[in-house]
């Protein structure tokens, strides 16, 4: 039980600060945590725009090989006649696959949802280092400066794909700035996300409000704070690669350069792709975590039940984080690599499914005679559970060496990944977008647009994925310029095309989240409910919408697991089926069972 | 922190008094985290070169100036003395910096910066024996290691100077421990790195 002292001991650690009245302080340089979550929404929703504009174009290619891409040519292509060249195909999908991952996927999920909910959801103040927190955005922010700059210097952005593998990102197989710009870009949102990260980890560890134990966090906040470690420990092994890569680039180091142009032997091109894959595939859970937490939060939320053996589900997340770092080799079967390594390899690569359904198979049990609101939020959850199982049944086949030789490098590997790191994490985004946008705005976005979107989201992105694994499964390579050159390909032209087709009813569909989105911030009145979906968890029982600067008057005392729903005694006594995570139930509820 | 990770379902608000002390295990659990980035950071740095060694015909190269090993080592001295020299000026400090704090930064301060002179005098020599950057791997590794690890120690040196001026100034805001501790622990770090480096790179 919470003593009084406890919570005077809270109170005292964070006093409540005044809010910043001068422009620059509130809504520039802020260090207000809700702020800064905002400032990454919007910055990570700008690229993810810039990207997807990026994938049309690469969609356009594969269906109409050779030939003027309309509106966007003329603006983008006039050097070669809004056509696109080799050259430009090669920056294309290197600058859709970076932005994607790095400057639209992560700043959304894990910078606007982990400055925006830590705090609120384990019942602080702020941030544990505030000021690091606003230093962290204006690194990313920064870098996507170096991003948008690396596109106007001569030879264009780099074009050495989004893995950056040398020897073609040397400067021998992409010379330019605009390789190394990009390159630095990685570097510098990586020195952010590593202080955002050091804030998560230790925010969450010495924030926690008196009574929010461990086992009673919200799933959200499991899956950033797993996303997090996994951050802080592995994106510096992205900015050593990084580094080395930039001196070999820059100052002509040889980590890398091998073959004719390497001095005395040279160096060793498969170095940086082991630095890049024991970040990247821990990056692939960095991604996913996040999604998982809120879709099993969301899950629980709108199927009015409490989640599924919330503790299995913690656990995975937890054995899915050890076991992410494990793994990495399996991103390099064909490298040479010892075949008893390789095994090795795959036997923890299938390992990991075991967590994951487990995960999967709570998100399930959790519908099970729910009685579930199919709500925008919980539209976008289901999809993500949904994508996310087409994904993880399709990686089983490339972490077996025996499959892998087949699949390799093919479109099915992009099909994969795309329904793991972009349908899933995309999907999982918009869950908390639609989610939180109340808390965020104090307004609601439109339910029926809302839908739409849903429907064109979730539908587009099953069918143009689906589409690139069913052309990968028959044999085509993934990168090609114009793959219709290869007689074996040609049959698939018209998948192709098909597949480009639903690409861009997909992103027609954005428009309508688009137009929402705007018209709900700047057109519609705001209603400031503050709890308008009915949720157990602080940020909602406990701070207004939007939340005050200082998110609550006075620091909660937690009493509950967050997914305290459907209790005949709390629906009985107080005729609603919620119990906040810091409200003294009636009688007889505060002894409910824990959700377990 | 190692208390409220142990026993996992504690509030950590009943492990700590309130006020000064609590933010400052804070800091000190920030440290620990940004620590652990770090040491990811040089040990994948180190991992990289190990490959590149491995895969090397001959190490270093019959044409190319070997390392030399006791400058090097004397500055591993330096780095070991400005070390201790901090652990001093952190256990003088009472409620408030003293001059004997101020004192022993102003000697860690100034190892430091010997520390940075020495090392710059092996480039020097190395680069007028021929070992440039583009000599193949060999200096690669060598400039980059050294060179990423000066960055730091140039780092923790600036921050030393800053340390000693506020610890010796009587008037205005006064060192609070928190920054020593943090900067300490910074020092430490560097100087472990280069522990490693040494033997990784000038000895083996």
């Amino acid at each position: 039980m919470i003593t009084a002292a406890e919570l005077k001991a809270a109170e005292a650690s964070q006093p409540i600060h005044a809010e910043p009245t001068s422009f620059w302080r509130k809504y520039v340089f802020s260090i207000d945590h809700k702020m800064i979550g905002r400032q990454f929404l919007w910055a990570g929703l700008i690229f993810l725009l810039l990207g997807g504009t990026l994938a049309m174009m690469i969609r356009w290619q594969w269906a109409f090989p050779g030939r003027k891409v309309p509106l966007l040519g003329d603006l983008f292509l006039h050097r070669t006649g809004g056509v696109i060249g080799p050259a430009e195909y090669q920056q294309l999908f290197t600058a859709h696959g970076l932005i994607m991952v790095f400057f639209a996927v992560t700043p959304v999920l894990i910078g606007a949802f982990g400055n925006f909910l830590i705090p609120l959801q384990i019942g602080a103040r702020d941030m544990a280092f505030p000021k690091l927190n606003m230093y962290s955005f204006w690194a990313f922010a920064l870098s996507q400066v170096l991003v948008l700059a690396s596109f106007f210097v001569t030879l264009g952005t780099g074009g050495a794909g989004w893995t950056t593998y040398p020897p073609l990102s040397t400067s021998i197989g992409t010379p330019g700035s605009g390789q190394s710009l990009m390159v630095l870009a990685i570097f510098v949102t990586g020195v952010g996300s590593t202080m955002g990260a050091v804030n998560y980890v230790t925010t969450i560890i010495r924030l926690r409000a008196p009574g929010m134990t461990y086992l009673r966090l919200p799933l959200t906040m499991w899956g950033i704070w797993l996303t997090a470690i996994l951050n802080a420990l592995f994106v510096p092994v992205l900015g050593s690669a990084g580094l080395l890569l930039l001196f070999d680039r820059d100052f002509g180091t040889q980590f890398f350069i091998a073959g004719a142009a390497g001095v005395r032997g040279g160096g060793d091109p498969i170095v940086f792709q082991h630095l890049f894959w024991i970040f990247g595939h821990p990056e692939v859970y960095i991604l996913i975590l996040p999604a998982w937490g809120i879709v099993g939060d969301v899950l629980s939320f709108f199927a009015r039940k409490p989640h599924h053996w919330y503790k299995g589900s913690v656990g995975a997340m937890v054995a899915v984080t050890v076991l992410s770092a494990l793994v990495y080799g399996h991103h390099m079967f064909q490298t040479g690599m010892s075949p008893l390594l390789g095994e090795g390899f795959m036997f923890f690569t299938l390992i990991i499914s075991v967590p994951s359904m487990i995960i999967v198979m709570n998100q399930v049990f959790t519908l099970w005679q729910g009685s579930i609101r199919f709500v925008t939020p919980m539209l976008f959850a289901l999809g993500t559970v949904i994508v996310f199982g087409v994904g993880g049944l399709t990686g089983l086949f490339l972490g077996d060496i025996s499959m892998d030789l087949y699949l390799h490098d093919t479109m099915f590997v992009v099909g994969h990944f795309h329904f793991t790191m972009a349908a899933g994490s995309v999907l999982g985004a918009m869950t908390g977008i639609y989610f939180w946008f109340p808390k965020m705005f104090g307004k609601q976005l439109d339910e029926r647009l809302g839908k739409i979107h849903f429907w064109f989201t979730s539908l587009g992105l099953t069918a143009v994925f689906g589409g690139q694994l069913l052309v990968g499964w028959a044999g085509q390579q993934r990168r090609l310029y114009d793959p219709y050159q290869y007689t074996f390909i040609q049959g698939l032209h018209g998948l192709n095309t098909w597949t480009s087709m639903f690409a861009f009813t997909l992103f027609a569909g954005q428009m309508v989240f688009i137009y929402n989105f705007f018209k709900t911030i700047f057109f519609t009145a705001p209603t400031n409910v503050q709890n308008p979906w009915g949720i157990p968890t602080l940020e909602w029982t406990d701070a207004a919408s939007p939340p005050a600067y200082h998110n609550f008057d006075r620091i909660p005392g937690v009493l509950r697991g967050p997914h305290h729903l459907s209790d005949p005694r709390v629906e009985e006594r107080l005729e609603r089926d919620f119990l906040g995570q810091a409200e003294p139930g009636p009688e007889g509820a505060t002894s409910a069972v824990e959700p377990a | 922190m190692t208390r409220g990770a142990a026993q996992g379902m504690v509030s950590p608000a009943a492990l700590r008094p309130a006020g000064a002390s609590r933010r400052e295990a804070t800091a000190f659990i920030g440290m620990v985290v940004f620590l652990a980035s770090w040491t990811m950071l040089f040990a994948s740095l180190f991992f990289a070169y190990g490959l590149v060694r491995t895969h090397a015909t001959a190490w270093p190269p019959a044409d190319q100036p070997r390392l030399p090993r006791l400058l090097p080592g004397l500055n591993t001295l330096v780095a070991v003395g400005a070390s201790l020299a901090l652990e001093r000026a952190g256990r003088t400090w009472r409620d408030v910096a003293s001059h004997a704090t101020a004192g022993w930064l102003a000697l860690a301060t100034v190892l430091g910066a010997a520390f940075l002179a020495l090392q710059a005098s092996v480039w020097r020599s190395l680069w007028g024996e021929g070992l440039r950057l583009d000599g193949g791997p060999y200096p690669s590794a060598f400039y980059a290691l050294t060179g990423l690890h000066a960055a730091h120690v140039l780092v923790g040196l600036v921050a030393l100077g800053a340390l000693t001026w506020r610890a010796w100034r009587p008037a205005g805001e006064a060192l609070e421990r928190t920054p020593l501790r943090l900067w300490t622990m910074y020092w430490h770090f560097v100087g472990a790195v280069w522990l490693i480096l040494y033997v990784a790179v000038y000895l083996a």
